[in-house]
């Protein structure tokens, strides 16, 4: 009899899985198992050397959600104070947050004022008066070309401009080269939570794409002892510091020792937090996991699409208000979930532009400029939306009738990282001028406790 | 596809025995690196017949091998650049199942979505590997990123079979202008990027932007905002047939929505309807065909496109390939073969850099390399979706990414398939017929274990067959 399938994650439990064939006897299949509690005492044995490392005294975890396709942020937080919004957007504009025309469920949800949340982010709202969520609007980065693929490498790289071409590198990497811990090669240092690596981690050392966290497995078909072979192989094959791929295959790995050590597919989220089922939501939650796995994370990358509304946008609901109400369950989930470890992880939501102040004729909005950026969590003093509110009169807007950029994009993340981390802002940004909106305490005079390793195995 | 071991074989012992008479193979000229996140592989002696089957083709296979020994490296060129061999039986019989090939994209409407675009996967997988036309199928997947679709926006799961066929393959190695032109027209575009909306008053911009970024000039190439909304406006009217009673899903002018004022498209202006002295002479069509027309003839997307084939099939872009790759364009009025032939002919190609799989890449040549035989189904392309690519599911214009530091995040998807693959474990997938020996000389990679089954495995999860 030969085992159909093997999947050994090391950790001490090994499962069949993808029975493809379906004669299979449930005989065969118990042998199985019993093989797999032989191989569960040599993976312990052979790994129980591999220590997972306690979480670095002074290590803030930074989470960025790049909303990719540019998110329009007059409808996400909207000017219902500037009366001009609702000429521009006859159809689309959102109901002001007392209009008493409009349904309830179709008003916005008052900040302040002037600025109200979209009625699909009910949970951001409760976020924002709780003190633990911030907006700034009106900002964004210097690239005036509206191409999305031009605008998001900028602001991936941390540049300004399209025209900076010395910076190639991504603003992230820079920022874990800062670190303590740059000059170690620790695993799990730097993670995207994608099959593909953001231009934000571009040259970061050992930084590396989790598709998924909980699955992370290396399957190997055979027996106990084909695993065994089959993994030293790979780790002879595969040098670190070599080219990008041995590299790669090194740091995958090494992360690979490290994650079977944690029982991560027996995770259950922290005070009742419900994870929508979505891309967004596994990876905020695997992210969850590997903070109070206390593995070491510094920096997660994580990308939400669809935000490219030309045709079909919806006003209250349809197209961007199911994406706003996905990113608004996903961070209450993941804020609950952290629960007091919150302090020490600072997220972002940010886009590469805006969109065009006026609706086109298909019920949508083309490329604009200036858009909303959202920080949660470690040091923000949340309950407000920061910036300078540039207008929509048509004299106030930028050709061809674009919300004009009144704060550098780098400006808020130079001042997460310089009040969150040990970062000088002017290193990871080359060439920005100094000046914060003061939208963090500065974290860094405050000891903060070591978070209990709840999955720690 | 029957594989002749003996046929392998042989050409395995010729391969070698041709590597010991010249002596010392070319080795790859040391690149200059991106020192950040491009970081290549050393260079390492690879037979050009690999080398020529990992550019132009999926990886190889020994008929490939057996081809370019027979009709020698022009003749084998020739022959992929015409694209004219009929295939084997076993691929046209389970391509012919299909419905996405069999059928309109209004019959198509009856299926679910998810099983139309499980068959347009099934299909891409079937032709990459089992396609004799190897070089058809490479263009293939050039210009379905070059002109993406994503199936999962709308209806375009159910234009883009028809769109693959008849804009995208038929024109694969021939003329750009005439595919530009048909991808202009076909539904599955004309979906994707919203132009099927497009109307007078506030115009939709997303197809024309695309249209001058991504598919002809590139950015900074020589268009303004202004551009992109006068192009805009020359395209109000170009939608998909959805009237009772017509032909479903076809292409249709709407005169009602077209803006029949005058507009400027980079420099050039096109007079409104009113300026006609015959006014039913004018043809509102024409306007976006006059755009289409000049951003066809453009030098900038001479260049551009240039760059892109240079990046494909060389892996870094060369200043003197592209000046030369540009110059047949304007020469030849966009002829794909003709700009092509000389770089799969240089010798430049043998002495190029590395360039890092995609996983489709990847996924096709671990299959070819190891003869399996595959119905490319929903087990296949589970493992390609793990590793980042299932085809047609790139939500973005611009293609996956070409970039080696967008893949080298994890090697762990890869692993897992090259060794479901070698243990016959794939679902709908064969164990491979050939034995670790074999998979190690089409591979280029070592034998590293005495159990054949973990050696075939570990050759295609080697760091070496990452690359191409």
């Amino acid at each position: 009899m030969r085992a159909d399938w093997w999947s050994c994650d090391g950790g001490g439990r090994s499962r069949t899985a993808h029975l493809e064939r379906p004669e299979i006897s449930r005989r065969a299949l118990l042998g199985t198992a019993a093989l797999g509690a032989v191989w569960w005492m040599s993976a312990r044995n052979a790994l129980s050397q591999v220590a997972v490392r306690p979480r670095s005294r002074e290590g803030n975890t930074l989470v960025v959600i790049f909303l990719r396709g540019g998110a329009d942020g007059l409808n996400i937080v909207v000017p219902y104070g500037d009366g001009d919004y609702f000429t521009h957007r006859p159809t689309l504009a959102i109901a002001a947050p007392r209009n008493g025309a409009a349904s309830e469920k179709d008003r916005s949800l008052d900040l302040d004022g002037f600025f109200a949340l979209h009625p699909a982010m009910k949970d951001m709202h409760g976020l924002f008066h709780s003190g633990k969520l911030a907006a700034v609007h009106a900002c964004g980065s210097g690239d005036k070309t509206r191409s999305h693929f031009d605008a998001m490498s900028v602001m991936e790289r941390g540049a300004f401009e399209g025209s900076s071409g010395s910076i190639s590198s991504g603003w992230l990497a820079r920022y874990l080269n800062t670190t303590a811990d740059a000059a170690h090669d620790k695993p799990l240092r730097a993670v995207a939570l994608s099959a593909t690596m953001p231009d934000s981690l571009r040259g970061a050392p050992g930084a590396i794409a989790l598709e998924t966290v909980s699955d992370f497995a290396l399957n190997i078909p055979g027996d106990a002892g084909t695993y065994v072979e089959a993994k030293a192989t790979l780790e002879s094959m595969y040098a670190p510091s070599k080219d990008a791929v041995q590299s790669a295959g090194h740091q995958t790995l090494t992360v690979l020792d490290t994650l079977n050590r944690l029982d991560l597919k027996s995770y259950r989220p922290d005070n009742g937090a419900v994870y929508p089922k979505s891309d967004l939501g596994d990876g905020l939650k695997g992210v969850a996991m590997l903070i109070k796995a206390g593995v070491g994370l510094e920096v997660a990358c994580l990308d939400r699409g669809g935000w490219d509304t030309h045709f079909g946008q919806g006003g209250s609901t349809g197209l961007q208000a199911g994406l706003l109400s996905d990113l608004s369950a996903c961070l209450a989930a993941f804020a609950a979930d952290l629960g007091t470890l919150s302090s020490q992880v600072t997220t972002v939501a940010m886009t590469e532009f805006g969109r065009r102040a006026k609706e086109n004729s298909t019920l949508g909005t083309d490329h604009g400029r200036a858009s909303v950026m959202f920080l949660m969590g470690g040091g923000i003093r949340g309950g407000k939306v920061y910036g300078k509110w540039p207008g929509l009169r048509e004299d106030q807007l930028e050709d061809p009738g674009d919300l004009k950029v009144t704060t550098d994009y780098r400006t808020v993340l130079g001042e997460v990282l310089e009040k969150s981390t040990a970062a000088t802002a002017q290193n990871v940004f080359p060439g920005l001028t100094a000046g914060t909106l003061g939208i963090l305490r500065d974290m860094n005079q405050r000891m903060v406790p070591t978070p209990a390793s709840s999955l720690d195995g | 596809m029957e594989v002749n071991r003996r046929d392998l074989l042989k050409l395995g012992a010729a391969a070698g025995a041709v590597a010991l008479l010249q002596g010392c193979n070319k080795l790859l000229e040391p690149v200059e690196a991106d020192p950040l996140a491009q970081k290549l592989p050393e260079p390492r002696e690879v037979q050009p017949e690999l080398r020529l089957l990992n550019r132009v083709a999926f990886g190889p296979t020994a008929d490939d091998l057996h081809s370019i020994s027979h009709l020698g490296r022009e003749g084998y060129i020739d022959q992929q650049l015409k694209a004219s061999q009929s295939n084997s039986l076993g691929m046209n019989v389970r391509l012919s199942q299909l419905d996405v090939v069999q059928l309109e994209p209004s019959d198509l409407l009856d299926l679910p979505r998810e099983e139309v675009i499980r068959q347009l996967q099934q299909a891409g997988i079937l032709r990459a590997v089992y396609s004799k036309n190897q070089l058809q199928e490479r263009m293939v997947d050039f210009w379905s990123n070059h002109f993406n679709i994503y199936s999962r926006k709308g209806d375009t799961a159910f234009a883009k079979g028809m769109q693959e066929t008849e804009t995208i393959r038929k024109h694969a190695l021939g003329s750009f202008p005439k595919m530009l032109d048909a991808v202009a027209h076909s539904p599955a575009m004309l979906e994707y990027l919203d132009n099927s909306e497009n109307a007078k008053g506030v115009p939709n911009e997303n197809y024309a932007r695309e249209l001058m970024e991504l598919h002809t000039l590139g950015l900074g190439g020589g268009y303004t905002q202004r551009d992109v909304q006068e192009v805009a406006r020359c395209f109000t009217g170009w939608t998909i047939e959805t009237r009772f009673m017509r032909p479903q899903g076809h292409f249709r002018f709407d005169e009602t929505t077209h803006d029949e004022e005058s507009k400027v498209v980079l420099g050039e202006r096109i007079p409104a309807k009113s300026e006609y002295a015959d006014p039913s002479v004018y043809r509102g069509e024409r306007d976006a065909e006059i755009v289409l027309h000049k951003l066809a003839n453009h030098r900038s997307t001479a260049r551009f496109i240039s760059r892109k084939l240079c990046r494909y099939f060389l892996g870094e872009e060369s200043p003197k390939w592209i000046d030369d790759i540009s110059a047949t364009y304007l020469r030849t009025g966009g002829d794909i073969a003709q700009m092509i032939r000389p770089l799969l002919l240089s010798k430049d190609l043998d002495k190029a850099p590395p360039i890092l799989k995609r996983p489709f890449d990847y996924m096709v040549s671990c299959l070819r390399v190891a003869g399996a035989q595959t119905d490319a189904g929903e087990a296949v392309q589970k493992h390609l979706a793990t590793m980042g690519e299932p085809l047609y599911e790139w939500p973005m214009p611009d293609g996956y990414p070409d970039k080696t530091a967008a893949w080298s995040g994890t090697m762990l998807p890869r692993w897992n398939f090259a060794f479901a693959l070698a243990a016959g474990q794939v679902g709908g997938t064969e164990k491979p017929k050939l034995n670790a020996a074999q998979i190690s000389v089409l591979a280029n990679a070592p034998v590293l274990s005495q159990n054949d089954e973990l050696a075939s495995a570990l050759c295609l999860a080697s760091p070496e067959f990452q690359w191409r």
